[in-house]
């Protein structure tokens, strides 16, 4: 009960850091919402809806058949820029429990209804190493004065230390709501645990390669993962399905002056001529490393992980 | 059979009289008992709320203030508590807290902010439209709706606290989703928001054009760096729609924001002990249990009662020897009558059984019409005090 209440505040809180970040496209009247998973586990089994696809993942690996994970995100959309219509909130408001990613993920909480009895922030245990976004906005007003928020980043699970974090959490949830189940949480717990810990050694491994070379993001999304492996990464803003516009290459071609990188991760597969661009004028390869926040187009989380540091490894050293 | 006709030929003759006579014996065995039997719904009705009740804390204050806005959302708002009382409960692990606003009103009903949570505590169901899902939604109790003539599709907007409030509360307009089934309390006459959207109607949060784009040039003062400043032109919105939702934010801890009061649901009587210890030493905050609250204000009631009882037998007594005295002076005139009615034949027994007959007869109709009366108190007794506590 503890724990999701504090989750509640927490939650609620949210609501400030969203003041003056960037607003999230709604899809509230698309109705185009992904159908209810099926249910292969058992009749009594406790309903948990989620907010991202590795709070799902976790979830299924540590419940097993004692829990209905639900993830109603559409398969097109980032769930962080995400806002469920009325009926997928509905459906939300009937779960057992409503695991939520935190650290500012899920920008639509604090403007619905949700039975504050059942959110369970899952990153409120590491509340503390949350990274503060560069990009934060301020606004002031009225008769309130100068209000100042921070825009946290909220790709957490990307550090793997901190994915087990979250299904640590996850686990002591579920065993809170399922009496009797301990052993078999934690045994899911234990094997999520060696798979998230063997990507965390590869990723390390690479990364200790790297000796400090400069790598750009096409999205500030790595910021998690660059603190932990201590990447030189720097970020810049293209996405993969547009063409950049010239403000952006100028701002690439300021950004290299300090900054010369070899390689730039991308959480989708590039345009071929702006990767060609990017070759071409600047000397960058492209490399994708999927967050992964929406399901993948095939495989689990696991599998999308593996191909990332895959992806990764397969680098030449420069 | 003749003496009785004679005896109904005189009273339906003596209409007026006998009226009087029978409103008086009514009015005399009504009084009384109709009184109990208000006093013993009311008692019955305030405590059974107050009982479901378990707890509720609030900011120090008067605490029938607390418990009666708590429960029957009456006007008399207490004095405000934060939502940081809401985690401080969460966080003992004892109980359930939900959080209460009642502040507001629409059209005199009153706008209860709470979350999802009041809704099973209280047992309510929705009987058409689904449960708030947005900010800015709103969800009717029966006689609302009624009162206020509107369903799901229709919208309701919120009332200035004052009409000379120019600069205050922004009225809101709320979309009604759903409308909940009878639940014969005071959840039926509230108009439900989340606690939130009250928040949002008191001004603390808000949305507004976005300050970072050209066409909210106008209502931008200065920009600092990443600092826009706005001035005073900005345009809020006045209602949360798809379009504008995502513009909507609050300013300041939330866990400073106002609330008239947290209802906690301890599980059982030991962590409810446990938690009324930990508020006894509170400066700030109180914890009251609504049974004792109600319990003393019904004793203070029924302190009343008996006074108005007591004052309502002493006139009664008062009345019935009027009404004997009535009887014997309508004897002493009916002399010539009586003597008539023994020249023409009448034995004294019958004399006396037509005389004897009137008498019965006005105070049995007195007696039924009481009886009458008192049933239709208890029938609809709940009405009226349900009318009378709104």
């Amino acid at each position: 009960m503890m724990s999701r209440a504090r989750a509640a505040a927490v939650a609620l809180t949210f609501g400030i850091a969203a003041c003056g970040g960037s607003a999230p496209e709604s899809d509230a009247d698309s109705g185009s919402e992904a159908p209810v998973a099926a249910a292969p586990e058992a009749a009594d089994a406790l309903v948990v809806y989620t907010t991202n696809y590795p709070l799902a993942y976790f979830a299924g690996r540590i419940g097993g058949a004692r829990v209905r994970v639900e993830f109603p995100a559409p398969p097109e959309v980032d769930p962080a820029f995400w806002t469920p219509s009325a009926e997928v909130i509905s459906a939300y408001q009937g779960a057992d429990l409503i695991l939520l990613n935190g650290a500012g993920y899920e920008g639509w909480v604090p403007k619905t209804s949700l039975p504050e009895s059942k959110l369970v922030n899952t990153s409120a245990g590491f509340e503390e190493l949350y990274v503060v976004a560069e990009d934060a906005v301020l606004h002031t007003h009225g008769p309130e004065g100068e209000h100042e928020h921070e825009n946290v980043a909220f790709t957490t699970w990307l550090d793997p230390q901190l994915a087990i974090e979250h299904a640590r959490a996850i686990r002591d949830v579920l065993a809170e709501q399922l009496p009797g189940a301990e052993a078999e949480l934690q045994a899911g717990f234990e094997a999520l645990e060696v798979d998230l810990t063997e990507i965390d050694g590869r990723l390390e491994a690479w990364a200790a390669g790297l000796a400090g070379q400069a790598l750009l993001a096409s999205h500030p999304v790595y910021q998690y993962m660059a603190r932990r492996y201590e990447l030189n990464l720097k970020s810049v803003h293209f996405e993969p399905d547009e063409a950049p516009p010239a403000g952006a290459w100028r701002d690439l071609a300021a950004l290299m002056q300090g900054h010369s990188a070899d390689w730039m991760l991308w959480e989708g597969r590039p345009l071929d001529e702006t990767s060609a661009r990017l070759a071409g004028d600047f000397g960058i390869g492209s490399v994708v490393f999927a967050p992964t926040g929406n399901r993948p187009a095939s495989g689990d989380y696991l599998d999308a992980m593996r191909a990332n540091v895959e992806a990764l490894e397969a680098l030449p050293a420069s | 059979m003749d003496t009785l006709y004679l005896a109904w030929r005189y009273l339906a003759f003596h209409r007026v009289k006998t009226a009087i006579l029978v409103a008086a014996i009514t009015l005399i065995v009504f009084l009384p008992v109709g009184l109990r039997v208000i006093v013993d719904q009311s008692s019955r009705q305030l405590t059974a709320r107050a009982e479901a009740t378990p707890l509720v804390i609030g900011a120090r204050g008067s605490p029938t203030e607390l418990t009666l806005n708590t429960l029957y959302f009456s006007s008399d708002v207490p004095a405000r508590t934060t939502y940081a009382a809401v985690s401080e409960v969460a966080d003992t692990d004892l109980a359930q807290a939900i959080p209460m606003y009642v502040r507001f009103r629409v059209r005199g009903q009153p706008i209860v902010g709470t979350t999802l949570e009041y809704f099973g505590f209280r047992g309510l169901r929705l009987a058409e439209g689904r449960q708030i899902a947005v900010l800015g939604e709103a969800v009717l109790g029966s006689r609302a709706a009624e009162a206020l003539g509107v369903g799901p599709g229709d919208h309701v907007i919120s009332s200035p606290e004052s009409v000379f409030d120019i600069a205050g509360v922004y009225p809101l307009r709320m979309p009604v989703v759903g409308v909940l089934e009878f639940s014969d309390s005071a959840d039926d006459d509230a108009v439900f928001v989340d606690v939130k959207t009250a928040w949002v109607i008191e001004g603390l949060g808000h949305g507004h054009q976005d300050l970072s784009r050209p066409e909210a040039a106008a209502g931008v003062l200065r920009r600092e760096g990443n600092v826009v400043v706005g001035n005073a032109s900005v345009m809020q919105f006045n209602e949360i729609t798809a379009d504008n939702i995502d513009s909507f934010h609050f300013h300041g801890d939330l866990s400073d924001f106002p609330l008239t009061a947290v209802v906690v649901v301890p599980p059982d009587q030991r962590s409810s002990a446990l938690l009324q210890g930990r508020y006894q030493t509170a400066e700030l905050s109180q914890v009251v249990s609504p049974s004792e609250v109600m319990g003393e204000l019904l004793g203070t009631i029924l302190t009343v009662e008996k006074f108005v009882i007591a004052g309502a037998v002493t006139v009664g007594l008062a009345t019935l020897a009027t009404t004997f005295l009535v009887f014997a002076l309508s004897l002493r005139l009916r002399r010539r009558e009586r003597e008539t009615l023994f020249k023409i034949g009448g034995s004294r027994a019958a004399v006396a059984t037509v005389m004897t007959s009137e008498i019965v007869a006005v105070l049995a109709a007195g007696v039924l019409l009481a009886l009458l009366l008192t049933f239709l108190t208890q029938r609809y007794g709940d009405v009226i005090i349900r009318a009378l506590i709104r």
